[in-house]
């Protein structure tokens, strides 16, 4: 979901191989069997290495029987763990990345769940690794794109999308971020039905009960609700990590300006 | 300037961005046989020309996605390419594969749907398979086929129930259309049946074999 914070923790360590493991604030724990090296970022997480607290980010050597505790911290909705090995799944369909809406790839095609054991590779030959230091928080407007459904909607409408305040909900997931829209800025906007069209990641679509959705990385690959814009490729990694109740607003940009700028 | 009638203006579709990294090309607003046949056209001709910096090319029921890398191809030079392309107006497309379907028609739709129509069973499935079908797009779930376009005398709505989950293999009717699922789906449409016809499989390359733009030709198994 955080496609720079995945990276950064893979600079960390020099080299990571492409594979990583991304958790959510529900957190996650392991016991290292085998001496190995890690790097975690993403957001802000509290980690524990044999019981002492660790900086966030953090690269660290875990010896032998190591125990590892990440929980969620002051900061953001999904944290990265890699290691200087590549984790050892499966290539399907030209990657090692899990959809576990279509149960493909990964480790089984699924979420983790305690008990589980992932083997790892070889030591990577490594990279000039770097020591990890926080990433600059941006902030300010969530920037998009007009939508391929924009004109479906009024003039009125499309104004008060980029002027009011809307609230990420707690229903969120891979596929999507449901907002909240307390101004009801949607109440009033009826659309008739659509045939369905492609989706891309960032997509902003409006069910017809008027609840705005955020489509992220798991988007469905075609939809039928009209979508009056879609996030920049420049802004998704940190609308990602908005959590449920913290505000959100949105400005319209060029294609040529989101193309300009730099996760 | 000697002006021929003879040729007629081709209809442009409304070119879009959709997000910094796609463009979307769309014939109009409502699924027509014509529109998706211009669709499927248009994205072969976009596949031939093998403009640089397409990443991928996907017909869908009324439009073409095409995702590039805005790095070295900015959406506007893409735009101009495929306007190029669109205003050849050649919507000829290449004999697509003939697909033979046997289906169980056991589905617990059936006879609500045959009802709708007005139909006996027998007369809604001598119908229903009396021609091959043109597949009209692929995707929504993995290897998800529609087919279509029926005639009005056979076009229901979906149904108000969705149903949580039908297995890989059922073959679902709405909206004019007969549709394959390859994996578990929730769906509102109707289920007409089952088939052991697949168009799915993570270890195959490619992983579907169905194209839009093939034809289907559904049959009572036996």
């Amino acid at each position: 979901m955080d496609r720079a914070a995945f990276e950064r923790a893979g600079g960390w360590l020099g080299a990571a191989g492409t594979t990583g493991i991304e958790f959510t604030t529900a957190g996650i724990g392991f016991v290292a069997d085998a001496s190995v090296s890690m790097a975690v970022d993403g957001g802000a997480f509290e980690l524990s290495i044999d019981g002492e607290a660790k900086s966030w980010p953090s690269r660290a050597l875990l010896k032998a029987g190591a125990v590892v505790d990440i929980r969620p911290g002051s900061l953001g909705n999904y944290g990265y763990l890699r290691f200087d090995r590549q984790i050892e799944v499966p290539l399907v369909m030209g990657s090692r990345a899990t959809s576990s809406i279509a149960g493909i790839g990964g480790f089984e095609g699924r979420a983790l769940k305690a008990g589980d054991v992932l083997a790892l590779g070889a030591t990577l030959p490594r990279g000039r690794g770097q020591h990890p230091t926080q990433a600059a928080l941006a902030d300010g407007p969530i920037r998009v794109i007009w939508g391929i459904h924009a004109d479906r909607f009024s003039n009125a409408i499309r104004q008060r999308f980029v002027t009011d305040e809307f609230v990420v909900s707690p229903q969120l997931d891979r596929m999507g971020v449901r907002l909240a829209d307390p101004l009801q800025v949607f109440a009033d906007a009826a659309i008739l039905s659509l045939v369905s069209d492609a989706v891309a990641p960032g997509d902003i679509q409006i069910l017809g009960d008027g609840t705005p959705i955020v489509l992220m990385r798991d988007h469905q690959p075609t939809g039928g609700y009209p979508r009056i814009a879609t996030v920049i490729s420049a802004d998704i990694d940190r609308f990602a990590q908005v959590r449920p109740g913290a505000p959100v607003r949105f400005e319209p940009v060029t294609v040529a300006h989101a193309q300009g700028l730099k996760p | 300037m000697n002006m021929t009638q003879s040729e007629p203006t081709p209809v442009l579709p409304l070119i879009l961005p959709l997000g910094d990294r796609g463009l979307l090309v769309r014939f109009g607003e409502a699924l027509s046989d014509e529109a998706n046949r211009a669709a499927i056209a248009l994205a072969g001709h976009i596949e031939a020309a093998a403009i640089p910096d397409v990443l991928e090319v996907v017909p869908n029921l009324i439009s073409v996605l095409v995702r590039y890398e805005p790095a070295r191809l900015t959406f506007e030079r893409l735009a101009g390419e495929i306007r190029l392309l669109a205003s050849a107006g050649d919507d000829r497309q290449s004999a697509g594969a003939e697909h033979r379907v046997a289906v169980r028609f056991d589905g617990e739709d059936l006879e609500s749907v045959a009802g709708l129509l007005g139909l006996s069973v027998g007369d809604f499935l001598r119908a229903h398979n009396v021609a091959p079908l043109r597949v009209l797009a692929t995707g929504f779930a993995p290897g998800f086929i529609y087919c279509g376009l029926h005639p009005e005398t056979l076009v229901v709505p979906r149904r108000n129930v969705v149903r949580r989950q039908v297995p890989a293999g059922t073959v679902l009717f709405a909206a004019g259309q007969t549709a394959i699922t390859s994996t578990a789906i929730p769906t509102g449409w109707h289920v007409l049946g089952h088939t052991g016809f697949r168009n799915f499989d993570p270890a195959a390359e490619p992983p579907t074999r169905v194209r839009a733009g093939d034809r289907v030709a559904f049959e009572a198994a036996p």
